[in-house]
């Protein structure tokens, strides 16, 4: 058998041909659908739309009603919130109204123990501590 | 991103050829097709790819054999499947009206399915691509001296195999 006879014969085989509907798809899957991502958000959207709108719709006035209370509610809490400061604030005594408090109990508890104060002459003085060997003379003395 | 009708240039230029190769290479027409895809996929996204390359073909077909090769790889068993499967492989060649000629083809199909996949990729440029193994060598990343090695294998082992039919048809 000739080598070049045989390769010949080879390079005569036709091969088979690319089927036609592969260029379609194969070129449209290799470019991207342009904004793709705002499709996607677009289609997010409108999903999440349309599962409220099933939810929602076959009873409006009773979730009108619920949101109505819901925003009652809300009016309420925030307007209570506002007020326990200004409450707070009347109930905390100022520092000057303690203190004349203060005097004044004192004064009451002078009056109530009898206004006898002790003359400072007979409180008892505090002497500096002594050297022991004076102290036992006083001991002694005593 | 190349414009829409480059890409459609580019497809009609070679896709046929890369077809043909791939559907040699790989024996699956799934797995071309999605070689395919990969392929022009690619070059849709990164057209720099193509600026640099001298010979768009061999450059493509280039691109081509490696995706093969890492599909390969990640089947891992896939040339024994298909060398065990080989009366379920594809037609590569175009059908003959000679009932001969359809005989010889089917036959050189199955031959060429035994051989190892490099030998199959440089048969298969060096036959129905007419390329060079210069340019064989180039494309496939090998030396020129493997490449022809490979060839003078391969093309031995399709004589061996359809000598039989050959003489009964020349």
């Amino acid at each position: 058998m000739n080598t070049d006879e045989f390769e010949k014969r080879l390079q005569r085989q036709p091969l088979r041909q690319i089927p036609a509907e592969w260029r379609t798809e194969i070129l449209q899957n290799a470019v991207p659908a342009p904004n793709s991502s705002s499709v996607i958000r677009h289609s997010f959207l409108s999903t999440l739309t349309s599962h409220l709108s099933a939810l929602l719709l076959p009873h409006p006035k009773a979730w009108a009603a619920l949101g109505a209370v819901w925003i009652l509610i809300f009016a309420l809490h925030v307007s209570s919130r506002d007020s326990v400061p200004q409450m707070a604030g009347k109930t905390q005594p100022s520092s000057t109204e303690i203190a004349s408090n203060l005097r004044d109990q004192e004064k009451i508890l002078a009056e109530l123990i009898g206004n006898n104060e002790m003359p400072t002459a007979d409180r008892p003085k505090r002497l500096p501590p002594q050297p022991h060997s004076e102290r036992r003379e006083t001991t002694a003395r005593a | 991103m190349p414009d829409e009708s480059d890409l459609q240039r580019l497809y009609d230029e070679h896709a046929q050829a890369l077809f043909a190769f791939l559907l040699n290479f790989t024996r699956d027409e799934n797995d071309t097709r999605d070689l395919l895809q990969e392929i022009f996929t690619r070059i849709a996204r990164q057209p720099a790819l193509l600026r640099g390359a001298r010979d768009k073909r061999a450059f493509l077909i280039r691109l081509a054999h490696n995706a093969a090769i890492d599909l390969i790889r990640r089947r891992g068993t896939r040339e024994k499947y298909h060398g065990q499967l080989a009366e379920e492989m594809p037609a590569i060649f175009a059908p003959a009206e000679n009932p001969d000629e359809t005989a010889f083809r089917e036959s050189l199909s199955r031959a060429l399915a035994e051989l190892p996949a490099d030998q199959r990729a440089v048969v298969h440029l060096k036959l129905w691509e007419n390329l060079t193994f210069e340019q064989i060598a180039e494309t496939l990343d090998i030396p020129p001296n493997t490449a022809a090695s490979r060839y003078r294998y391969g093309v031995d082992k399709l004589r061996e195999r359809l000598r039989p039919l050959y003489e009964e048809i020349k």
